[in-house]
């Protein structure tokens, strides 16, 4: 069966710009001070997904392993840098640590999935690996940011308990190690919860885009099962390497705890 | 009394990250079995003098030897356990008064010391005034002075040759500041150990004869 997808035009796009003229003019009416990131979020929206349209057209035209590996890594650091401007720490540079954490993790799990799970062939077969490995990235560099900024926090907030534990013996990683497993979990219960809701309170993303498309909804559910599995994988194995990585450059091989309280 | 010198400090500068130097090439020691006493005002870096001997920071320029070896000789948490810092507020876990006091014997290189039974520590806790708390108690619910005598407690079960306490008063009425202070002294009459104390107080040890040591402007000088 042919899916019939319909069609959206220029001008239909232009109305869905209704709902951003109504959230601007909230903005106004409530002082929001919001019009700015509205006005240039709208525009990188528009500017962003064309262009990542005909790169995708692009690519899957192409059909090159190097190609999809390099995109994927660009994706990749582009992740990295946004956890990196959006944490905000001056004292502790965690950029290549998590860069590091999220290629390898983000790589395991896209190529388990593609080669393993869905069976694809070759495994980088782009139509698969760049959306799958997209959606890997895209969520479990929220994961991260949370567990970073809660990292990060405690280690400071803690400074007492954490320095308490070190008089008394211990090594930086049993000072921390109740600051770490909080970390990790503010990072995984994100999509932990997800898990739990998916189907019953919403549903998500990819299975609306396939059901739209003409998708058999039974194959889009065991899609969506799949991406599911892969994005609580991906989320652990990336927050648990990113946080014992940055935790490692948080103390000095002395084991002394180089944070310091933001105001000194 | 012995008076071999524990710890040496030879040419020592230290300054925290973006602030002017707290000492600059300071060569200065401590004798073992002794009562020090610290004064001076607020920002000469006491506090930062305790943190550099067990090495919470670390000299810009310079060496501390501790029993003629230099610090980085040691491994820190061993180091720290033999030059325990007692912290000015009083930290504990969320848990009981055996948990706190337990809480050292739990990291890896505490292995080696045996785990004391209750029996043990409720000795201590009679020695050191505490006998109306249990060891069921909730420490967060003891009153600050009951709870810097607990970090006391917990500090002398492991045994250390050095003890630092950081203003350990501070924070105490009339009464409390005197039960602790006692408790200072004897930590030095009755461990053997040599007690560094911070003290802004007009605190006079009864059964010791203290070393009295000012800190201003960077220097270190005996009074």
């Amino acid at each position: 069966m042919e899916p019939e997808i319909v069609n959206i035009g220029f001008g239909q796009l232009a109305a869905g710009l209704l709902f951003i003229l109504i959230a601007g003019a909230a903005s106004v009416f409530h002082a929001l001070k919001l019009e700015r990131d509205l006005l240039i979020g709208t525009v990188r929206t528009f500017a962003q997904l064309f262009m990542l349209g005909y790169v995708l057209k692009f690519i899957f035209n192409l059909d090159n392993v190097w190609l999809v590996l390099l995109i994927f890594l660009f994706m990749t650091f582009f992740a990295a840098w946004t956890i990196y401007s959006r944490v905000e720490e001056k004292q502790i540079s965690f950029f290549f640590p998590v860069l590091f954490s999220m290629t390898i993790s983000f790589f395991l799990v896209s190529f388990m999935v593609t080669a393993v799970v869905v069976g694809v062939k070759p495994w980088w077969k782009p139509q698969y690996f760049i959306p799958l490995g997209g959606m890997v990235i895209g969520n479990s560099m929220n994961a991260i940011a949370i567990a970073l900024e809660r990292l990060l926090g405690d280690l400071r907030t803690n400074r007492k308990e954490i320095e308490m534990k070190l008089c008394l013996g211990a090594d930086y990683k049993e000072a921390s190690q109740e600051t770490v497993r909080d970390a990790v979990k503010a990072g995984m219960i994100p999509s932990i919860n997800s898990m739990m809701a998916v189907g019953m309170v919403f549903i998500p993303g990819m299975m609306t885009g396939q059901i739209l498309a003409g998708a058999d909804p039974v194959l889009a559910i065991k899609y969506q099962i799949v991406i599911m599995v892969m994005l609580v994988g991906s989320t652990a194995i990336g927050t648990l390497l990113a946080i014992s990585l940055v935790r490692r450059l948080c103390f000095s091989p002395s084991h002394q705890l180089l944070l310091r309280p933001k105001n000194k | 009394m012995d008076q071999k010198a524990i710890i040496e400090f030879k040419e020592v500068s230290f300054s925290y990250p973006g602030s002017r130097p707290l000492f600059k090439a300071l060569t200065f020691e401590f004798k073992s079995n002794a009562f020090y006493l610290i004064k001076g005002p607020s920002g000469a870096g006491k506090s930062s003098l305790l943190r550099l001997l067990n090495r919470l920071e670390e000299p810009s320029s310079g060496e501390i030897f501790f029993n003629h070896l230099p610090l980085s000789s040691y491994h820190p948490p061993e180091l720290r356990r033999r030059i325990l810092y007692i912290q000015q507020t009083p930290t504990v876990i969320d848990g009981s008064v055996r948990d706190n006091l337990l809480l050292p014997f739990d990291f890896k290189n505490n292995n080696d010391l045996t785990r004391p039974d209750d029996d043990h520590l409720l000795t201590r806790l009679k020695d050191f005034r505490l006998t109306n708390v249990s060891l069921e108690h909730n420490a967060q619910n003891l009153s600050v002075g009951q709870l810097q005598r607990v970090c006391f407690i917990r500090g002398i079960l492991l045994f250390p040759e050095i003890i630092l306490l950081d203003e350990p008063t501070s924070a105490l009425d009339k009464e409390s500041r005197k039960i602790v202070e006692s408790s200072a002294e004897r930590l030095c009459c009755e461990s053997g150990s040599t007690v560094i104390m911070v003290s802004h107080n007009t605190f006079v040890p009864k059964k010791v004869t203290p070393i009295v040591l000012d800190i201003t402007d960077g220097r270190i000088m005996e009074i």
